[in-house]
């Protein structure tokens, strides 16, 4: 730990001189991407509960969400049990909308109110993952956890709060308005008090693109540009959802790895630093995106034809999280994340960061593989994972007669 | 500070619930009341999600409900309608027998015609026969008695607690302590009839000045703060005498106070909103390290209302056993951090046990909440 808390700068420095001349030979095509959103087909008002798989996860993420940790306090597996169902019927009324009961005068109102009489569905989407923990002695489930299913590990670079840190359950809502996120938090926490406790909660908010193209993280940069296809049913099969897979219960399928990891960024030393270091930490340009030896946000980097990394630096987030090599296609992984706001830390420097949160099929090949080269890349003066967990976002909730966890519990 | 002052909202509150409602397209119906008639335009009635559109033509404010007309059971209502106001109220019809209760102010009720629904589901939403003052004499007159049955022992305790302190002895003041301290904790649910004295007695030191050393701290709290704050004894003698009389003075004025019928079933759930946010949070310690002491001292007094509420609970609130059962949850994982005569301080339980602790208080409470909606005392005729 006392190693990591040394600026590692200068390990960039000798990359800087080459970069600039890189950043300033690019600079010249600035400003060939124009809007790109503007003909967007309308979005219906609901996103579908029902399917194969959750919500939530390759949908690309709406303005808000929160991301919350449960700690199950259900005695037992029908507790269990009556736990999931019932946060199943809360999610598909919350998603489809509809008008609360009202139960006259037996009791307090139904519903909180805050979305008005009638409940809008406002593309909201519940995705509910398992800790490793839920698979303890509590509920006899050891033998059916999924296999790479392990408490989230401490990297070289984190200083995890152990308050922010792993949890039995996941429930991440996302939806376009914020009153419509708390609305659903609220919904679910009520019809299951008792029955499980927040263990740890962290909103996010993701901006629109500005101007255009993938929205921007809060240092500035385009984030999820590299992304795999999320509309490519064909490549999430290969990436997110798990199928027949060896080695893993069948229940786990049309499920997903999800990792969630909570990351401070250090936004005022940040802005202290000059663009041309930024980029050269993310081997990307900040004003559209494109990495650094191309144009366009979505040109891809040539690797091959820059060995030593004079355009973009080995050591760059990119290149390091991505290499694109033959050998490393297996690491690729969905990305889905958030920015957080957490207030003001004891110095009076906002607590800002990444909600980081990204789905696969293997955990180790993919997330961890991932993370494991991006131990000690330069970026990390800058960023602090403080919490997260990994999780197993259950398969999605076929009709309506099935529930969350059903092939696990059966 | 801590005394919930909610009887003055209840009406309101009840109001909003249903004036937030409108109802599909095609399940409405107009309706007008008034002196000379109850909502006389109800002629077609129909099953399902129905919203009635309830417009006060008269001059004087009504409270309109739609009941059995069997047993007066009432489905839904709006109280407070003012004249010339139109309201929604909405409901779910189910198949039976229906009609509209008005209940004008300063006059006597007026019943509408009653109409049969004859389609739609069968069961419709739940309807509850009112609590009027008459059935909640009995409850009322329990807990009275109950209360009054705990106070020679709190008296008793807390005059030991002063003469402790007069001893000049800390560790047996410290032990006097928590005895008295619970013994009124276990009156919980009377805090809305003490009035100031309540506040004399156990206040927290939050919304005064000088905080913990403003001369406005008094009682249970600020002898405590003394005692585990290594104030000299005999500075702590006057707070200590000055509860001494306020809690002799508590119960003379109670044998004459008249009990609000309408505090009993709101205590019902509002002892552990305290409990939850003063004692489980810790907030109200002042050094004792006592809180789950009076969390489980809350529980008693959340049952001795419970109880007494009990005859008038049966036949309206479906969830009285289950409200029991989590009432019974809480008292076993409170009872558990109770070990060779000391209680754990809220700081020392693990995360785990916290979160069995708060999500078990938090599972009373939603159990309880529906005992305020329903047993609150609505007019009879
Ligand atoms: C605060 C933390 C982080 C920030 C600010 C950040 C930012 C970025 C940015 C700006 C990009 C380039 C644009 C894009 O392709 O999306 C990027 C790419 C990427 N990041 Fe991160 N990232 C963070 C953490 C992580 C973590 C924890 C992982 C996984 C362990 C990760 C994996 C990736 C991957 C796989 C790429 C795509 C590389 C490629 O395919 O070219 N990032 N990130």
């Amino acid at each position: 730990m006392s190693e990591s808390r040394w600026p590692r700068r200068q390990l960039l420095t000798g990359a800087i001189g080459v970069g600039a001349g890189a950043v300033a030979g690019v600079g010249a095509t600035l400003g060939s991407q124009r809007y790109a959103h503007a003909d967007e087909p309308a979005q219906p008002d609901h996103v579908e509960f029902h399917g194969a798989h959750q919500a939530g996860i390759v949908d690309a993420a709406p303005a808000r969400s929160t991301f919350v940790s449960f700690d199950v306090l259900a005695a037992d597996r029908a507790q269990l049990t009556e736990l999931l169902t019932t946060i199943t019927r809360r999610a598909r009324f919350l998603t489809a909308g509809g008008t609360p009961p009202n139960p006259g005068i037996t009791a307090p109102p139904d519903d909180s109110g805050i979305l008005g009489p009638q409940v809008p569905a406002d593309r909201l989407t519940v995705t509910v993952g398992v800790g490793a923990s839920l698979f303890d002695h509590r509920y006899g489930l050891g033998d059916r956890r999924p296999t790479h299913l392990r408490p989230m590990r401490t990297f070289p670079n984190d200083d995890l709060d152990p308050a922010w840190c792993h949890g039995d359950l996941s429930v991440q809502f996302c939806a376009p308005n914020p009153d419509t996120v708390i609305h659903a938090l609220r919904d679910v926490t009520r019809a299951t008090r008792g029955a499980m406790q927040i263990r740890w909660k962290l909103d996010g908010f993701v901006p629109p693109p500005r101007p255009s193209g993938t929205p921007r993280n809060l240092m500035g940069f385009k984030d999820g540009t590299a992304n795999p296809d999320a509309a490519d049913a064909h490549r999430m099969d290969q990436v997110v959802w798990l199928g027949r897979e060896a080695g893993e219960p069948a229940w786990t399928r049309g499920g997903s790895y999800q990792v969630v990891r909570l990351i401070r960024m250090r936004l005022e030393f940040w802005d202290r630093i000059s663009t041309a270091e930024q980029e050269l930490l993310f081997g990307r340009r900040r004003d559209n995106g494109a990495p650094l030896d191309g144009t366009h946000e979505h040109d891809a980097p040539q690797y091959a034809k820059d060995p030593v990394g004079s355009a973009i630096p080995l050591t760059s987030h990119i290149r390091r999280a991505n290499p694109r090599t033959a050998k490393t296609a297996s690491s690729i992984l969905l990305r889905r994340p958030y920015n957080y706001d957490r207030g003001v830390d004891a110095v009076g420097d906002l607590d800002m960061g990444q909600l980081f949160v990204c789905y696969q099929r293997d955990l180790a090949a993919q997330f961890e593989a991932v993370q494991t080269r991006l131990i000690d890349e330069p970026l990390v003066d800058y960023i602090t994972p403080f919490g997260g967990g990994y999780f197993f976002a259950l398969p999605g909730v076929r009709d309506d007669h099935d529930h969350y966890g059903s092939a696990l519990l059966a | 500070m801590r005394r919930a002052r909610r009887t003055a909202v209840i009406a309101a509150t009840a109001l909003l619930a249903l004036a937030g409602c409108t109802g599909h397209d095609g399940g409405e119906v107009a309706l007008t009341v008034s002196r000379s008639g109850c909502a006389t335009e109800w002629h077609d009635p129909h099953g399902g999600e129905q919203t009635f559109r309830v417009h006060n033509v008269g001059i004087n404010t009504t409270e309109v409900e739609l009941v059995d007309p069997a047993n007066g059971a009432v489905y839904a209502e709006l109280e407070n309608l003012g004249p010339g106001a139109t309201r929604p109220m909405q409901v779910t019809l189910g198949r039976g027998r229906y009609a509209f209760r008005c209940l004008p102010e300063d006059t006597d009720a007026v019943t509408g015609p009653t109409v049969t629904v004859t389609d739609g589901p069968k069961r419709g939403a739940p309807a509850i026969v009112p609590v009027d003052e008459q059935v909640l004499r009995g409850p009322v007159d329990t807990y009275r008695s109950s209360v009054q049955h705990a106070f020679p022992t709190l008296r008793r305790d807390v005059r030991r607690l002063a003469a402790a302190v007069r001893s000049g002895d800390r560790a047996a003041a410290r032990r006097a302590w928590l005895p008295a301290h619970l013994d009124y904790e276990r009156l919980g649910a009377a805090y809305g009839t003490f009035g100031d004295l309540a506040d004399a007695i156990d206040r927290l030191p939050a919304g005064l000045p000088k905080g913990v050393h403003d001369p406005g701290f008094t009682g249970f709290h600020r002898i405590e703060y003394g005692l585990w704050h290594g104030e000299s004894l005999p500075a702590l003698r006057k707070p200590a005498d000055a509860l001494s009389a306020d809690v002799a003075k508590l119960v003379t004025q109670f044998r004459t106070e008249r009990v609000d019928p309408n505090d009993l079933p709101l205590r019902a759930h509002e002892i552990l909103e305290m409990t939850l946010q003063f004692e489980l949070t810790g907030e109200a310690d002042q050094g004792s390290g006592t809180t789950l002491a009076t969390a489980r001292a809350n529980v008693d007094g959340t049952v001795a209302v419970l109880d007494a509420l009990r005859p008038v609970l049966r036949s309206r609130f479906r969830g009285l056993s289950a409200a029991d059962a989590a009432l019974h949850k809480l008292r076993t994982l409170l009872d558990a951090q109770y070990r060779h005569g000391t209680w754990t301080p809220v700081d020392d339980l693990s995360a785990p046990q916290r979160r069995a602790i708060d999500g078990a208080a938090g599972e009373a409470l939603e159990r309880l909440a529906p005992i305020a909606a329903l047993a609150q005392v609505r007019r009879a005729q």
